[in-house]
């Protein structure tokens, strides 16, 4: 992972003194990009809504989905209160007559197409599946807005976050992220790059999965984690798939061994509010190992 | 040698005793097969806790729950008189599921647990006395059929909206769950909420045997058998709607057992309803236990639900069934 310029900042003064620099260097990126800074923005996928309204002023948001201002799903759902939702088709988004479009990779391919040939600014941002693409995400956005500087303290700040955990301590122990229907986050996800950085070995590895991606109950029972991890409380969702989670031989195994409750906000987005998820984890890894000596 | 013929070798006792048996047998079956291994690959605490909180209120369950779906299904097709009738074709088990989806949705069941079963019963009992007003009373098989379809499409149109209207980020999840069932980690606690009135709905159905089998003769005989056909109507409405209706409120809407077994077990039961209702009962849970057993041995080669088997089993039967039923009916 590349770590810009972190090797000789540390400690709190280092991230007041960026934070300065971020903060001169805004009125200059303003100044040298003219009037090219767009002013009203509008994104149609949660996790680039999370990096706008972080990077972005409100007066110049013109729409976020419904999602960002969401407790369930949403990091920053206090600081996206209040702005105007896209319900994210296209007829919707040119309502708000905007200059600039941010999406996602996924799910709105059409959209961002006919929003293309009407002629407005769409900006497709790569949202990472791992920690090492947070910084080209942090900076397609912050680039797109014209906050380059804010863009590059946020990424600072998370660097810092990450580089205070130090290095895992051997033997990893293992975890598991499971979720509601017996789901759980395997390889090449998000929560998965979120418990090795914690320094957890994802034992889903060592799990016969069913073709959907579950692990069937009896299994988690026989072969449990020395770390189980929630994605949400069992009375968080009305809806039978949560049955798995309020289920007494689940209940039985949290009696018996180590669990967290870690809810799908830290996690489900690649930007650098994840550093939260993966301090928990981290908080919870040291008290597993301080337990064992 | 036909079935017929055989059926003539085999006294109702010792077609109840056999079919016991068998039940007896695949619930061992369903006990001894799952994913963490065949018998339970796993040590002591985790073993007992595999076994008696995960397996047997899922054996537990099959039995319950396809012994509900083949007694009603024997039942109304003996009391309609009406080859096709069957709980999830005729919307019953549609009805069950919207009611138990409401009872989630709408915060009941979490207020009370009795809620669920209760919303399943509720839904199937109305979606019982609707098909049954909308056929008529003397109407035939189709008009049965279509009735059922319409009742069917309505339920599950709602499902659908109940649960997108929850903003619930797992509907369309949710909706296959309830849509094509599931017995997959179940627990005791669903087991103890839905066992009472599904055995309760079963103790009523099995009182009208003697009804049904006057039945035969048509209306007239029977009545004039001294038989209160009325009454009969309300233990079969209330004894399937208590019995699909909180098997369906647990496990989602499982089709074609209630046709099938009964079906299958007609001849051996010498076309006598009345012996055919507790067969149909034993002959549904072996079905649905043999059934879960297979999606449990099959599962590393392909993902199957409980309802998707049945219904692979069922369908062709059923299509079968049509041709036969439009032969006889034929001028």
């Amino acid at each position: 992972m590349r770590r810009p310029g972190v090797g000789w900042l540390r400690g709190p003064a280092a991230a007041v003194a960026l934070l300065l620099l971020a903060a001169a260097a805004v009125p200059a990126a303003a100044a040298a990009q003219g009037q090219a800074r767009p002013g009203r923005i509008v994104s149609l996928d949660l996790c680039t809504d999370q990096l706008l309204v972080e990077l972005v002023e409100r007066g110049r948001i013109a729409a976020v989905t419904h999602l960002a201002a969401d407790p369930a799903v949403s990091a920053i759902p206090e600081m996206a209160r209040g702005i105007s939702i896209t319900r994210g088709v296209a007829e919707d988004v040119l309502r708000y007559d905007p200059d600039l479009v941010l999406a996602g990779p996924f799910g709105v391919s059409a959209t961002v197409d006919l929003l293309r040939r009407l002629g407005r600014n769409v900006v497709v941002v790569p949202l990472p599946s791992e920690l090492s693409g947070i910084a080209a995400a942090v900076r397609t956005v912050a680039a797109a807005v014209g906050e380059p500087a804010k863009g590059e303290a946020m990424l600072a700040r998370f660097e810092r976050r990450l580089a205070q955990l130090g290095p895992p301590a051997e033997p990893r122990p293992t975890a598991v992220i499971y979720q509601i229907g017996g789901s759980v986050s395997g390889p090449g996800s998000l929560a998965d790059a979120a418990l090795a950085a914690a320094g957890f070995r994802n034992m889903v590895a060592a799990y016969r999965l069913t073709r959907g991606g579950q692990v069937p109950l009896e299994v988690l029972i026989a072969r449990p984690p020395d770390l189980l991890v929630l994605s949400s409380a069992p009375d968080e969702y009305r809806t039978v798939l949560a049955d798995n989670l309020r289920h007494p031989a689940l209940a039985a195994l949290r009696a018996r061994r180590p669990s967290l409750e870690l809810p799908w906000r830290h996690w489900l987005c690649g930007t650098p509010r994840i550093a939260d998820a993966i301090e928990r984890l981290a908080e919870a890894r040291a008290a597993l190992q301080a337990h064992r000596q | 040698m036909s079935a017929a013929a055989r059926a003539r070798r085999l006294g109702p006792a010792r077609l109840l005793a056999v079919l016991g048996a068998a039940a007896v047998g695949a619930f061992a079956l369903s006990l001894a097969v799952g994913p963490a291994g065949i018998g339970i690959d796993a040590g002591g605490e985790a073993r007992s806790l595999i076994l008696t909180e995960i397996r047997l209120p899922r054996a537990l369950l099959g039995a319950l729950v396809g012994g509900s779906l083949g007694l009603s299904g024997a039942a109304l097709q003996g009391y309609l008189r009406n080859p096709l009738a069957e709980p999830s074709l005729v919307g019953i088990s549609g009805g069950a599921a919207l009611g138990a989806v409401l009872a989630i949705h709408l915060g009941l069941s979490q207020a009370l647990a009795l809620a669920l079963p209760a919303g399943g019963l509720a839904g199937a009992a109305l979606a019982m006395i609707a098909v049954v007003a909308l056929a008529g009373a003397h109407g035939g098989p189709l008009t049965l059929i279509l009735a059922g379809l319409a009742v069917s499409s309505i339920a599950t149109a709602l499902i659908a909206l109940a649960l997108n209207l929850a903003r619930n980020p797992f509907a369309s999840v949710e909706m296959v769950f309830w849509m094509m069932g599931s017995l997959a980690d179940r627990s005791l606690a669903q087991l103890w909420l839905s066992a009472p009135l599904m055995l309760a709905g079963m103790g009523l159905l099995l009182t009208v045997g003697r009804t049904l089998d006057a039945l035969t003769l048509g209306e007239d005989a029977a009545q004039s058998l001294g038989l209160d056909l009325a009454r009969a109507r309300l233990l079969v409405v209330a004894g399937t709607a208590l019995s699909v209706g909180a098997a369906t409120a647990v496990t989602g809407i499982i089709g074609f057992v209630g046709l099938i077994v009964p079906h299958v077990l007609r001849p051996f039961a010498h076309h006598r309803p009345g012996l055919l209702l507790p067969a149909s009962l034993l002959g549904g849970a072996v079905m649905l236990l043999l059934a879960d057993v297979a999606l449990r041995l099959l599962q590393p080669v392909v993902e199957l639900r409980i309802g998707v088997l049945s219904a692979l089993i069922g369908a062709p039967f059923f299509v079968w069934l049509v041709f036969k039923t439009r032969s006889e009916l034929a001028p």
